[in-house]
């Protein structure tokens, strides 16, 4: 079945191992790859095959789970949908920037946990849920325009590739940054979603939408052509509104 | 929430942008308000010679003439240009308009910012050209 030609490449990969030692060092690999060798496969290959100390994380292989993002020669991508074909010469994988590396390419997640639930990335509704009626069912109905305003933004799989591209979030980890913006805002322009009050506190502030300053790269990098820069300025918009509307409020 | 529970990298260094050329062009693009910067002077000192009277204002033409200073502003031109094309290209994204329930396409709204340059251009041209 498989008639593609069977070649050797060469990866680097950036190895930290805090167990024997405290500075970090590169390792390569040589195996072998066809037209069809995603950096996952790679990766899985080195694991099973060369080296069974490598420590990484992946689970779905189809860019769903968003598990497997690392850094291809200094750009942030998920394993699973960056082909080997595509890269000529020595292939350096590194744990995703900006997150605290634990070992290997796995990377410490939690700073962007903490700013995805400080947005709360939720449907609120401010009446009590009902109990269920099977005679009278309410359910939460949407027509599809109102769904395609933010249909784009719920796209996101909480990869953290844009955390990885965004300098701003390097440059100070308070920041919310794109993912977490870009779900607020998501839940923002959901017609079912009565929680914008209580959202616009956490992004209309410094380390909030007005961190950003649309360098634009996490957009590029995203998977999912989620958008989140636009995402993130549209927020801007929506926080001027708010502090305008809050200043004739008094 | 608590902000101390999760570890912190040290920020980036200063060469951070230096790493990639999608970074070079954003710090290019942002870079642009130097020259901007030389010709928004430019105009408050005309402004200020214009209040100081008839001698102070030909020496501000003077000084506008000189070859470096046209350089900078044409510098300046090519780097609002340049921002504004960057701009403009954003814009869609940041503000995308609907027009009876359907969004209109991005390049529309490009074209549609470009097409605002050049009447602003030619009502210019018309007003002042002619001098």
């Amino acid at each position: 079945m498989n008639t593609q030609q069977i070649s050797t490449k060469q990866i680097s990969v950036k190895r930290y191992l805090p167990d024997s030692s405290a500075e970090s060092y590169w390792q390569q690999y040589e195996l072998p790859v066809d037209d069809s060798t995603s950096l996952l496969d790679a990766l899985n290959h080195i694991k099973e095959q060369l080296d069974s100390t490598l420590s990484y994380r992946w689970s779905c292989r189809m860019a769903i789970c968003g598990s497997c993002g690392v850094m291809v020669n200094g750009i942030p991508k998920l394993g699973c949908k960056t082909f080997l074909r595509d890269y000529e010469g020595d292939i350096r994988i590194e744990p995703l920037s900006h997150f605290p590396v634990q070992r290997d390419l796995v990377v410490d997640m939690a700073i962007f946990l903490e700013h995805l639930a400080a947005v709360k990335p939720y449907l609120i509704d401010d009446n009590p849920v009902k109990p269920y009626d099977p005679q009278a069912p309410e359910t939460y109905q949407q027509s599809p325009e109102q769904l395609a305003r933010y249909k784009q933004f719920a796209n996101c799989i909480n990869c953290g590739l844009c955390y990885s591209a965004c300098p701003q979030f390097g440059l100070n980890p308070e920041f919310l940054g794109p993912a977490a913006i870009t779900l607020a805002h998501r839940y923002n322009l959901d017609s079912r979603d009565h929680g914008k009050k209580q959202r616009m506190a956490e992004l209309n502030r410094h380390e909030g939408v007005w961190s950003c300053t649309f360098v634009g790269f996490c957009s590029k990098v995203c998977p999912k052509h989620v958008d989140p820069a636009a995402a993130v300025n549209q927020g801007k918009v929506e926080a001027a509104k708010h502090t305008l509307i809050a200043l004739f409020k008094g | 929430m608590d902000k101390s529970s999760s570890q912190r990298l040290p920020p980036l260094k200063r060469n951070w942008w230096l790493k990639h050329r999608f970074f070079k062009l954003y710090m290019l693009r942002e870079a642009t308000v130097l020259p901007l910067l030389f010709f928004t002077l430019c105009l408050l000192a005309g402004m200020v010679a214009l209040l100081q009277g008839a001698e102070s204002w030909q020496g501000w033409i003077a000084f506008m003439g000189f070859p470096t200073v046209l350089v900078l502003n044409l510098l300046a031109l090519a780097a609002s240009l340049f921002h504004a094309a960057t701009f403009f290209v954003l814009f869609p994204r940041v503000m995308p308009l609907r027009i009876a329930g359907h969004s209109l396409p991005d390049k529309a709204i490009v074209a549609g910012q470009w097409a605002g340059v050049v009447a602003v251009a030619l009502l210019f041209f018309w007003l002042f050209g002619r001098a």
